[in-house]
């Protein structure tokens, strides 16, 4: 029986009884060791709405307004995509704060997304007093049980005491291994109670029951890079995992020694600067031509920290047959999840590199990188040049992009909404910085960037931070706007106007015989309620007027909303139609 | 379709049953029996999942989501050739005065089942066997008026030289890749 004791958790701390002559001691109430296990953790920054069953961690924070910095958002979606885009461009947790009920439930969104995307969120809800669980109180719900599938790990707090020791426990689950959203549902009744024991913090640093190896095995690391060393067309796919990881100079390091070209997911975006000379594109449903095709023909692939999403693979059992496949995952349960790897590398992608930078040896794949070229140059002259240069018509989202992408030298963080606009900017938007791009990627979540580009604002005030968002997209959160101008972040915002729901469109055009049924919006003046909210904002129609437009948005001190009305018919090509092969990807 | 005992070692928390069930739902994966108990370990609980599937690579994949819940130690998959399994069966048999008569004789000998209970009217009768076992009971038991029958989710140990809670501890259990 022994054994027990070394597997108990090592967070648990120690109390230290009081010693028996000293007065009684007062303890703290659990609303009370809640801020201060925030800021144990170093939180400084919360985006929260309250409400009836959150209201004693409420009245705790009026205490602590000098040390956390808390957000009135006007929706608690709102709260959870602020706190995702602070997360996703500090690698630090972003911190929802939402009371039972209906705002949990309004979160479920954003904490969907989180999970599918990897972003650690900590989000503490109010629940209905203990003594009320499970009696359809006022403003209860099951969010343990609405939450549990989408979330890395939640938890209830019904007792003051549990405060210290789940709080680390949230912070550690939430932002380490594949970093992820956390829930802790907690009582009125815990919040006012008084602990019983003297508050104590321990920040947590392992858990018995989960271990994410951050360190890959040596093994695994030999077998890849033996791989890597006799590959003839070598592949590299660079996906979230690596900015997670923050391994971008590894990765480059890594390239550059080896030569192999390196294309990206959606999410592994801005990893490389475009411009690199190994960059070759990203991959994926709306990706450039030149990567999608040549998967086809890549003899060895090495997949880091990415999960062949079906918006890469197309159709998985047709994907990658000829190539080896070398995955390095810290989430063991990506492995062999979609593709079979011949060669499993487990651990945190800045480790795997560093292991495997010493056993790769110098290479030079000049002649299979330029097979790629070849696919550029169709591109560009099939879809990039007619984009960029059609002077008849609307302005197109893509001039729009690349104009932009000019007039920030490609160092904006992007925030993207979800639809054509999304794939626009991700295929014009010229990323020279890592960490630059703020999109929902496995979700898909319409309404994601105006709250998320606030967040991120929040989290990189020094940073140029640019929303590009649809029409349809907007009008789904925009009540931020109001969040945006009482916080005064400089916010950009760009509003690609085509009056359709514009990638169900194109859908519908190109599969359902244009039948184009209810995506078309009448949408209301967007300035008129900009200007209502406080914000500045402008609409560009002309062509001629795009430049000077985008000039008066980026110059503008505070926050701005640009919109620009595009054509109404624009497709986004290339284009892999869905449960096609990778390699059928249509051009037009 | 193979049959496959899963073996999960979790710390005994509240709301973890429905944790791991989720992963079976979404991936439309039937449990044909469940059964839950603490180890020889405190606050170490034991789950004893059976399921039928064609592929092993799925079985795999859903071992895997399973080992991904932060609240799980360990997950162990086994055919039925790898491990020692047993259910319990309970048949409440009607015995009213003029029915046939029990013969306990054979029901002892011959298919190792005990009578553990005797009523005015009924008897209760516990087999302890794997499925085919208790099945095979049943057939000779069809004879009798069966009031009720149930058994048990499967208990199961797997053939090796160690226990499995000796793969817990602190280092290399959690990752076999
Ligand atoms: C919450 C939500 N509802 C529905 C969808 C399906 N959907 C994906 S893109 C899209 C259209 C987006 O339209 P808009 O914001 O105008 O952008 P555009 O495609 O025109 O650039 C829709 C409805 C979604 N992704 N998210």
């Amino acid at each position: 029986m022994e054994a027990i004791a070394s597997i108990k958790p090592e967070t648990a701390h120690a109390v230290d009884a009081a010693p028996a002559l000293a007065p009684a001691p007062t303890y703290i109430n659990g609303s009370h060791a809640l801020m201060k296990a925030l800021l144990a953790e170093g939180v400084d920054t919360i985006f929260g709405y309250p409400g009836g069953a959150i209201m004693p961690v409420y009245d705790a924070l009026y205490d602590y307004q000098d040390q956390i910095n808390h957000i009135l958002v006007r929706h608690e979606q709102g709260a959870g995509h602020a706190a995702q885009g602070y997360a996703r461009v500090t690698g630090r947790a972003g911190i929802c704060l939402v009371t039972s009920g209906p705002g949990a439930t309004n979160l479920v969104t954003a904490i969907a997304d989180a999970l599918i995307d990897s972003t650690p969120l900590v989000c503490i809800v109010g629940q209905v007093g203990k003594k009320l669980l499970g009696t359809d109180a006022f403003q209860e719900a099951d969010v343990m049980g609405v939450t549990m599938p989408i979330t890395k790990w939640n938890y209830q707090i019904t007792d003051a005491d549990e405060v210290p020791e789940i709080l680390s426990k949230a912070f550690y689950i939430a932002q380490s291994g594949r970093p992820g959203p956390v829930l802790i549902d907690m009582t009125k009744s815990a919040q006012l109670e008084l602990m019983t024991k003297p508050y104590v913090y321990q920040r947590c640093q392992s858990l018995v029951s989960y271990r994410p190896r951050r360190i890959p095995k040596q093994e695994q690391v030999e077998t890849a890079a033996s791989l890597i060393n006799s590959a003839k067309r070598p592949y590299i796919f660079a996906g979230h995992g690596v900015q997670i990881a923050k391994a971008e100079a590894e990765l480059i390091e890594f390239a550059e020694k080896t030569g192999i070209p390196v294309a990206t997911t959606l999410l592994g975006q801005s990893t490389i600067s475009t411009n690199h000379p190994l960059y070759v594109g990203w991959l994926g449903m709306h990706g450039n031509y030149g990567p999608n095709v040549m998967t086809d023909q890549a003899d060895v692939i090495i997949a880091i920290g990415m999960r062949f999403d079906d918006r890469v693979t197309g159709d998985a059992s047709k994907y990658i047959k000829q190539a080896k496949v070398i995955h390095i995952e810290i989430d063991p349960s990506e492995i062999d999840k979609i593709i079979r790897a011949d060669a499993p590398v487990v651990g945190d992608a800045k480790e795997v590199l560093k292991a495997l930078l010493p056993l790769v040896k110098p290479n030079d794949h000049t002649v299979w990188r330029n097979e790629f070229r070849k696919y550029d140059a169709i591109e560009n002259e099939t879809i990039t040049v007619p984009e960029l240069t059609s002077l008849d018509g609307k302005i197109r989202m893509a001039e729009v992009i690349d104009m932009l992408s000019k007039k920030t030298k490609g160092e904006a963080i992007l925030v993207t909404d979800v639809g054509q606009h999304q794939m626009m900017a991700s295929r014009y938007y010229q990323f020279r910085k890592p960490n630059s791009l703020v999109t929902s990627g496995g979700m898909g979540t319409m309404g994601f960037a105006l709250p998320a580009a606030f967040g991120a604002q929040v989290g990189a005030p020094d940073r140029q931070v640019v929303a590009i968002i649809g029409d349809g997209c907007f009008q789904m959160t925009l009540q931020e706007l109001g969040t945006i101008v009482q916080n005064k972040q400089p916010v950009k915002a760009i509003i690609l106007n085509n009056n359709f729901l514009g990638m169900v469109r194109q859908w519908q055009q190109l599969f359902h015989e244009r039948r184009y049924s209810f995506v078309e919006l009448q949408n209301p003046d967007f300035i008129t309620i900009a200007r209502g909210f406080g914000m500045d904002g402008q609409t560009c129609d002309q062509r001629d007027n795009l430049s000077d437009a985008l000039d008066t948005l980026l110059a503008h001190e505070g926050p701005f909303l640009l919109e620009v009305i595009v054509e109404k018919e624009e497709n986004v090509f290339p284009m892999v139609p869905a449960g096609a092969s990778v390699s059928q990807i249509r051009l037009k | 379709m193979t049959t496959y005992t899963i073996c999960i070692f979790t710390e005994n928390t509240i709301g973890l049953l429905n944790r791991i069930t989720i992963i079976f739902t979404r991936r439309r994966i039937n449990i044909e029996s469940l059964t839950v108990s603490e180890t020889e370990r405190k606050g170490v609980s034991r789950f004893t999942i059976v399921i039928k599937h064609e592929s092993r690579e799925e079985v795999e994949k859903l071992v895997r989501q399973i080992r991904k819940i932060v609240e799980v130690m360990a997950v162990f998959g086994y055919l039925n050739d790898e491990i020692v399994y047993n259910e319990i069966a309970l048949f409440k048999i009607s015995t009213p005065l003029g029915s046939k008569s029990l013969d306990v004789e054979t029901i002892n000998k011959e298919y190792k089942a005990w009578v553990v209970y005797w009523g005015l009217d009924y008897v209760v009768i516990e087999k302890t066997g794997n499925d085919t076992e208790i099945f095979e009971f049943f057939g000779y038991l069809k004879k009798y008026e069966i009031l009720e029958f149930v058994r048990s989710g499967r208990v199961a140990v797997g053939k090796t030289e160690k226990g499995l809670v000796e793969y817990l501890p602190e280092s290399e259990w959690a990752y076999y890749l």
